[in-house]
């Protein structure tokens, strides 16, 4: 693959923050696997429909029946922060 | 040269199940948040999805009745996006292969049959619910709550085709929508709750040109009178704006309810990348023919069904249309009542007129359990035939309303009942303008407004039972 | 006399014969972790202290006669990636140090109903993505064998702490080969399941149609009897399986396909040997071994690589710091999480999600994701059509004897390697089985790998464990510096 990796991109989408060593390294180690990926990718291959379980079984629809898990408490025991109940995060934006 | 616009409707139906899309928490309305939770719609690391049954059931029954193509060999997808209210920083939602696909429904536009294309029905998962913490502006919120009893709640996403002509045509299939999702048992329906969300897509164009032009997403409509509005006010911009030869950008804009103007929202981070891809939590959906054949002959009533029955009982298209967008018990009632009556326009507007209007002054949403079909087509008669005035009809409506009565019954009882037996009318005329001479005089010389008095001295005579028309017909006749 | 090597089935019949108590066997246990802890690091946490009054319940058991079954009072130790209620989860990442599961995963709510007792959780490369636990957050696992060398990974923790007898057996998970590269690094038995056969509720995901739970165990019946306890539909894992019929393999008189993708260029001599005297030992049961190709075996690593990190890259986006984890303050809920993230994850996960997520991308995924779908599917294809023709693969488990700790990680495409043998099961779903067989020129354990086709799980153990007696492993560890 001729693609330069666009390493500041991909991080975005990836929501990581990352230096600029970070950056310089990732791009070359990335870079280094996607060239690896040249034989597979060039190979002429068959489309067919994909069976997402390996299996190839198919889903079973579980029952529409109302079951009590987690508790108020248990459910935010692990907040970073939480007021009246409910999880706090700094303003998100539309 | 002619500027047509194009609508294309997006719109989430919330499901009534009893657990949610992809795990069995509850379903139901509370004050207290973050009640309803699991470790797989908290997306506590490990959790996982397991589709709901009655919501398959639900989108496939909505999916059969708006005509689609069912996917029998389906999957679900993850739509990847960060959002601080999606608790797994992915949706699972359906790509390529959503359940249903190249659909239509009919509507009513203006008293006239319409048609809207469906382009897929697919299923997916809501998100928690974002309170923005501040002096009330998103822009100068100081922190955002998240409570995630709505996330994980089934939604179904019908998107139509970019075919809608107008802010009018919008509103009627939204509506038709709704009473589609009420009829068929699926969804609560109701748009203040947010059962039902819709965002459209608009752009404008000229008539003769092959290509659309660039879309639009509004979104934040909240009523179908805010949808009408806000159709209108991005059509007039984007017209006013292909006049000036402006470049319309593809973005989402913002409905201002106080403003009633549509604004450009400011863009999420990043670009909207979905990445979407199988996911692999979730084999693939095989949906059965016996499964399908099952829904399909279940199938309820539908609004489109109901319409047409009411046509062929005599209704207008638009009448038909409305009386079945109304309160289940006003179709049926009306349906009992004019078969008795024969008469469909006037047990319409008995039904959809006098009785919803006194109900509604004494803010019942539905009439007294004893009031039968007999009953209030027995006034309708009455008063058709000319044997109680329309006022004493309504008089004995209210009664009813009330307590159980027999209308007849009240009507001798009450003296309601008119003179009609002309005879008997004529002579209480005469009697009149014999004890009038004078008021007679001045009708004579143009007092004309007089003969009015007259005729309510007839009424008097008789205890209120003549038919004022024939008494003043009467009256007529005798002066001349 | 130590218990601690002891098959599950004869500690049991000593309980039964009430010769030894649970509570003693505990004692023994935490006696050996506080020897061997200090310089194998495969726990990150032990439950001693709270273990105490389950120990002595299930002496009272074994006293009445009221025995939950043959796993009571069987002290296990469990991978940290999957969730213990009340307990830690790290899954070795600073992310997640302080977070404690409210949930038990389906295969511990199973193994509590049976009386299993949890020595604790181990170590792993952190998510689970690596081959020698030097990813975990919390400082490597040494190998028992030589601490100059890695366990293998990444399930590294749970291999070095039965090797050590610091557990009786233990919970992996096993993505690439992260259950049975590690037990074949540190001389003991690792078993992956059919895909689906044991449910991934509570383990948390790495790569989900990959993902595996299973037991590393000192022999053969040991992962069987863990296996049995643990398999079975669970209504929470919609990928979970229901047991379905399939044609079994022959026990005797099978025949044994060699693969010859995994006994060429990449694979060390002591490797191929190991599997060589392996096959003549079959062969002299009766057993027929035959070569097969399997030409898109060369292809697995590129596959894996980019099926793996395109789950992972989804499977990790909920690490985020709103609802848990270590949060790192931003002034927007965005920068919060990209903050978060940045500091919560190690390198290895980090170049995992980015490699995922460029695949995913628009104008990629065909090329890559979408490319990778296919092969799999073609893979699948060539391995049920070469298991028409004969009952069992056969392979190394590694390519190698373990290597030396820095040796692989600047070179990530060596270290990707070592995966080789591994990967295909996890791309096919088939079960797969390591076991001990011999030493290499270093004197550190090399093992075989067999394989068999889905669902046949139970046979390919029943195999195993014969060909485990014939090859009769016995060599132990000897750790230097702890009391043996």
């Amino acid at each position: 693959m001729t693609d330069k990796i666009d390493i500041k991109n991909v991080a975005k989408l990836a929501a990581l923050k990352l230096t600029t060593e970070e950056e310089n390294k990732l791009e070359k180690d990335l870079s280094m696997i996607i060239d690896h990926f040249a034989a597979l990718s060039e190979m002429n291959l068959p489309d067919e429909k994909i069976s997402i379980h390996p299996l190839g079984t198919p889903l079973d629809l579980a029952d529409d029946e109302a079951i009590i898990f987690l508790s108020h408490e248990e459910a935010l025991s692990n907040a970073p922060e939480s007021s009246d109940g409910q999880f706090v995060v700094p303003p998100s934006l539309d | 040269m002619k500027i047509v616009p194009t609508i294309g409707m997006e719109t989430h139906v919330e499901l009534k199940t009893n657990s949610k899309m992809f795990c069995r928490c509850n379903v139901v309305e509370t004050d207290k948040p973050n009640e309803n939770l699991c470790p797989t719609c908290l997306g506590l690391p490990g959790s996982l999805p397991v589709p709901n049954k009655r919501a398959i059931e639900f989108i496939t029954l909505l999916a059969l009745s708006t005509k689609c193509q069912i996917t029998t060999d389906g999957m679900f997808h993850r739509k990847n996006y960060f959002y601080p209210d999606l608790p797994k920083n992915y949706q699972i939602s359906q790509f390529d292969l959503p359940v249903g696909t190249e659909g239509s429904l009919e509507i009513v536009v203006n008293g006239e049959f319409s048609t809207v294309e469906i382009e897929r029905v697919h299923m997916e998962e809501d998100t928690g619910k974002s309170t923005h913490i501040g002096s009330g502006r998103i822009d100068s919120a100081t922190s955002t709550h998240l409570d995630f009893n709505r996330a994980g709640i089934p939604l179904v996403e019908v998107v139509t085709k970019p075919l809608i002509k107008s802010s009018k045509e919008a509103v009627s299939y939204i509506e038709e929508l709704r009473q589609l999702v009420i009829d068929l048992d699926i969804s609560e329906g109701k748009l203040e709750k947010g059962n039902l969300r819709f965002d459209a897509n608009i752009s404008v164009a000229y008539e003769n040109d092959d290509e659309l032009g660039t879309k639009v997403e509004i979104k934040n409509m909240n009523s179908l009178r805010s949808l009408e509005k806000a159709i209108e006010y991005e059509i007039s911009r984007q017209t006013k704006m292909l006049n000036n030869n402006e470049t319309i950008i593809q973005e989402t804009r913002h409905w201002d309810e106080k403003k009633e103007v549509t604004s450009s929202m400011r863009s999420k981070e990043g670009s909207a990348d979905y990445r979407y891809f199988s996911d692999p939590d979730i084999p693939n959906m095989i949906l059965s023919k016996d499964f399908i054949d099952k829904i399909k002959n279940n199938m309820p009533v539908l609004p489109s069904e109901k319409r047409n029955t009411f046509i062929n009982s005599g209704l207008s298209i638009e009448d038909a249309n409305s009386i079945g967008k109304s309160p289940k018990w006003m179709g049926e009632l009306y349906k009992s009542v004019s078969d008795i009556t024969n008469d469909s326009k006037t047990t319409f507007n008995w039904i959809t007129g006098e009785l919803q209007g006194q109900l509604r002054k004494l803010g019942e949403t539905s009439p007294p359990e004893w009031m039968t079909a007999e009953q209030l087509a027995e006034i309708i008669s009455l008063v058709k035939n000319d044997k109680i005035s329309f006022t004493s009809g309504k008089e004995i409506l209210a009664e009813l309303i009330e307590e159980k009565i027999n209308p007849e019954e009240y009507a001798i009882s009450n003296k309601l009942i008119q003179e009609n037996d002309t005879e008997e009318i004529s002579k209480m005329v005469k009697e009149i303008i014999k004890e009038n001479s004078e008021v007679l005089e001045r009708i004579a010389n143009g007092e004309e407004k007089l003969i009015g008095f007259l005729v309510g001295q007839v009424i008097k005579l008789s205890n209120g039972k003549v038919n004022p028309s024939v008494a003043k017909e009467l009256l007529l006749k005798e002066i001349k | 006399m130590n218990h601690y090597k002891l098959s599950i089935s004869e500690i049991n019949k000593l309980f039964k014969d009430k010769k030894l108590k649970p509570s003693e066997l505990y004692s023994e246990v935490f006696e050996r972790a506080a020897n061997t802890e200090s310089i194998i690091h495969g726990h990150l946490t032990l439950f001693q202290d709270e273990n105490i009054k389950k120990a002595a319940d299930a002496d009272k058991r074994y006293e009445n006669g009221t025995e939950l079954g043959i796993l009571d009072g069987i002290p296990i130790a469990i991978k940290d990636n999957i969730n213990i209620a009340g307990y830690a989860t790290t899954c070795s990442s600073q992310m997640l140090s302080n977070y404690i599961s409210p949930y038990d995963a389906t295969v511990i709510t199973k193994l509590k109903d049976e009386g299993v007792m949890f020595t604790g959780k181990t170590n792993l490369d952190e998510f689970a993505m690596g081959s020698s636990t030097e990813n975990s957050a919390f400082g490597p696992t040494k190998n028992p064998w030589d601490p100059s060398r890695v366990p293998g990974g990444s399930s590294g923790g749970s291999a070095a702490v039965v090797s050590a007898g610091s557990a009786i057996a233990s919970l992996g998970s096993d993505t690439g080969g992260s259950i049975r590269q590690p037990a074949s690094f540190c001389g003991v038995v690792g078993f992956k399941p059919t895909y689906g056969t044991v449910s991934r509720f509570g383990l948390v995901a790495f790569a989900s149609s990959l993902d595996q739970i299973g037991p590393i165990t000192n022999n053969v019946e040991d992962s069987k009897i863990l296996f049995n306890s643990m398999k079975g539909f669970d209504p929470f894992d919609a990928t979970s399986g229901k047991e379905s019929k399939t044609k079994q393999p022959k026990l005797k008189n099978a025949k044994i396909g060699i693969i010859k993708e995994l006994m060429e260029d990449g694979i060390s001599e002591d490797a191929k040997l190991e599997v060589q005297k392996v096959a003549k030992l079959l062969e002299s049961q009766g057993h027929e071994i035959v070569e097969v190709s399997l030409p898109l075996t060369k292809m697995s690593i590129s596959i894996y690589y980019l099926i793996a990190p395109a789950e992972c890259s989804a499977n990790l986006s909920r690490f985020d710091g709103v609802r848990y984890g270590n949060r790192v303050a931003g002034n927007t809920s965005y920068e919060m999480m990209e903050n978060t993230r940045a500091e919560g994850f190690g390198p290895e996960v980090k170049k995992r999600i980015l490699l995922g997520t460029y695949a995913l991308s628009a104008g990629y995924y065909d090329a890559f994701y979408g490319q990778a779908l296919k092969a799999r599917a073609m893979m699948k294809k060539e391995f049920t059509e070469t298991y028409k023709e004969v009952d069992y693969l056969i392979s190394p488990t590694t390519p190698s004897d373990p290597f030396k700790f820095g040796e692989k990680s600047d070179n990530q495409l060596e270290m990707y390697m070592s995966d080789l043998c591994t990967i295909p099961a996890n791309l096919v779903g088939m079960p797969a089985i390591s076991i001990p067989t011999g030493l290499s020129s270093n004197g550190l354990p090399l093992s075989v790998q067999i394989m068999s086709p889905a669902n046949t799980d139970n046979t390919l153990l029943e195999f195993s464990q014969k060909l485990e007696s014939v090859v009769s492993f016995t060599s132990l560890p000897e750790i230097k510096g702890g009391v043996s």
